[in-house]
């Protein structure tokens, strides 16, 4: 194969499609990630476990159950909102009042404990078998010259329907607002009457959420077994960093971007290179814009 | 400082470093070298000796892991990445140019200092889970290099690695385990004597006032970007020095994640702060609870992990001392 048909417009643009995908799952994991670590600095490793969790409950409600697959990220979305309202409850709030002035490395350990036992409490309970759904929507959608999945439309679609209101809830409702104020100043917030530790419990739902709906979606792609998260959270947190600290929108563009990234750099090299590539971009950026691409210079360094 | 009070000054410092050496500790002491040395020469099996092996192997590697987050703060999410170039250096050293791996154990101590040094370099603006994240990645480009280049490292095939040749009449053929571990502890104890006597200088004190505050340390006039440096570079230079020590040991080599990624990472971390962080000494220890226990559980298979995730859980949020709070009642 030359280069020549490489380059063939209708196959960049096929892998463009592909990437964008791919990112959309990163920016949605991201947009969670990004929500806590703003608002809380907790850096959540175990946020790919999330994820790991959203896809099992969307593979036994569409599966097992053989319900509609919006019932399924709908439970995902429910299920896991509980449940990272538990781990807030029952794990960070705790470590926030025991541990005192330097929480947060401790609470980023915390997390990663959390990791290794949801990682083998689901190898126990599911076995490490893949199960996946072979294609949560069928048929074909042809855009001037290239042909489309349905199931990839509808993935691009519903992320950005999610995005989009996820923006309107924070931007207008009485929680988001909460959600804001806590953000930038903590201490102010409570003293204007804002719950900051419903606020913070509530946001950790949120993210986890998140992740959950973004294991659901992607089931036709990524089946459900109990290390599938550990790719998408490594992904997450390299976006939310080049978004910018806390930077939402920034994460969520540049999760889009590194799954393009990957897309082409996947199809250009041998296998097994483009994490050295995308680790090389992501190096780079860190010694060159530690704060991120997105955001300023001023304010916190990292 | 005149030369008589510099003179003074080193003169009340022997004192203070006996006094701590009262005669009951010095009997515990004893004792637990006592059970180092002897407990694997009588047991006379093999087992317990290679577990030896790998609860002192790992202890270091959490001692050497402590050294960078228990003191200075700097956490390296790629340290198995720093492992591996350790192994395969004192490997490779030996397949491709012949290098004795006496010699090996050195060239890895230098080669992974060098790799310290320059994730030192580039990450010197970076803290928390960005060096974090910056270190796994160079760990992880390490692993990836290994394995996508198999014509020099045999990439997944696994490379074998040779034994130690014998020195000074001592036998190292593999499965003399007994003399693989008294090796071992030689080196550990240089290890560990080097670390004590560098935390308890004035580069550890440095490095501490790194870790609680970056700011106020600069504004005291000790350059945080030095003593960060100085603190990768010393860590990665005993790391390669016991992972040269693992790849002949072990016999084979292969860039997996559960050998050389985050999984083995995690576990070192863990082996860390359940020993206590900022102790070096509780490392050990909990080398030899944890792995100890891992060995024992062997049968468990993935509660075994539950179980030490569970406890990382548990040592954050109730211990946060790790088994070092438990001095004050046995030492």
């Amino acid at each position: 194969m030359g280069i020549s048909v490489l380059l063939e417009p209708i196959i960049l643009a096929e892998i463009m499609l592909q990437g964008l995908v791919r990112g959309s799952m990163y920016a949605l994991m991201a947009c969670g990630l990004s929500l806590i670590f703003g608002l809380m600095g907790v850096k959540n490793f175990s946020h790919g476990e999330f994820f790991m969790l959203g896809a099992y409950v969307m593979f036994f409600v569409a599966v097992f159950m053989d319900a509609p697959f919006i019932l399924g990220i709908g439970a995902a979305a429910a299920v896991l909102f509980v449940f990272g309202v538990l781990v807030e409850r029952t794990l960070i709030a705790n470590l926030r009042r025991r541990a005192g002035r330097d929480w947060l490395l401790d609470a980023f350990v915390l997390t990663i404990g959390l990791m290794i036992v949801l990682q083998n409490l689901a190898l126990l309970t599911f076995g490490s078998t893949r199960r996946g759904v072979p294609q949560l929507v069928s048929g074909m959608t042809e855009i001037g010259p290239i042909f489309v999945t349905n199931e990839r439309l509808m993935i691009l679609g519903a992320s950005a329907l999610i995005v989009t209101m996820l923006g309107l809830f924070i931007r207008y409702t009485r929680m988001g607002k909460a959600i804001r104020a806590t953000g930038q100043d903590p201490e102010a917030a409570q003293t204007l009457g804002i719950d900051v530790n419903r606020v913070y419990t509530y946001t950790f739902g949120l993210g986890a959420a998140l992740a959950g709906i973004a294991g659901a979606l992607l089931i036709g792609i990524f089946p459900a077994y109990p290390t599938v998260g550990f790719h998408p959270v490594i992904k997450s947190i390299a976006a939310v960093i080049l978004g910018g600290l806390g930077n939402v929108p920034g994460a969520i563009a540049a999760g889009l971007l590194l799954g393009v990234i990957e897309a082409y750099t996947t199809f250009f090299l041998a296998s097994g290179w483009q994490h050295v590539i995308t680790a090389g971009l992501i190096v780079l950026v860190l010694i060159f814009r530690p704060y991120g691409l997105f955001s300023s210079a001023k304010g916190d360094r990292p | 400082m005149t030369a008589e009070t510099e003179r003074r000054s080193k003169s009340t410092a022997r004192p203070r470093f006996l006094s701590e050496l009262t005669p009951w500790r010095t009997v515990k002491i004893a004792i637990v070298l006592g059970l180092l040395v002897f407990v694997p020469y009588f047991s006379d099996s093999a087992f317990i000796t290679t577990v030896f092996i790998s609860a002192v192997m790992f202890g270091l590697f959490a001692a050497i892991y402590d050294l960078m987050i228990g003191y200075a703060g700097l956490i390296n999410f790629g340290y198995a990445g720093f492992i591996a170039a350790g192994a395969y250096t004192s490997a490779l050293a030996w397949l491709h140019f012949g290098v004795s791996p006496w010699l090996g154990l050195l060239l890895a101590g230098f080669v992974c200092a060098l790799l310290g040094f320059l994730t030192g370099l580039v990450s010197l603006r970076l803290r928390g889970l960005y060096l974090a994240l910056m270190t796994f990645f160079i760990g992880e480009a390490i692993r990836f290099t290994i394995s996508n280049t198999p014509d020099v490292t045999r990439g997944m095939l696994g490379l074998s690695v040779a034994p130690f040749p014998d020195i000074f009449g001592i036998d190292f053929s593999r499965g003399n385990h007994l003399n693989y571990y008294y090796l071992l502890l030689v080196i550990g104890a240089a290890i560990m004597t080097f670390m004590t006597v560098l935390v308890r200088s004035k580069y550890g004190l440095a490095f501490k006032a790194l870790r609680e505050d970056q700011l106020a340390t600069e504004s005291l006039g000790i350059s945080t970007t030095r003593y960060k440096l100085i603190n990768f570079t010393l860590a990665s230079f005993l790391t390669g020095i016991v992972a040269g020590f693992y790849a002949h040991y072990l016999g084979i080599l292969s860039p997996t994640p559960q050998e050389f990624g985050v999984p083995r990472t995690v576990e070192i971390l863990t082996i860390t702060y359940v020993g206590g962080r900022g102790t070096l000494w509780g490392s050990l220890f909990s080398g030899f609870l944890l792995i100890g226990f891992q060995e024992y559980f062997r049968a468990l298979g993935a509660w075994r992990l539950v179980m030490f995730g569970a406890l990382l859980i548990f040592v954050m949020l109730y211990a946060r001392r790790g088994l070092a709070g438990l001095k004050k009642y046995v030492w």
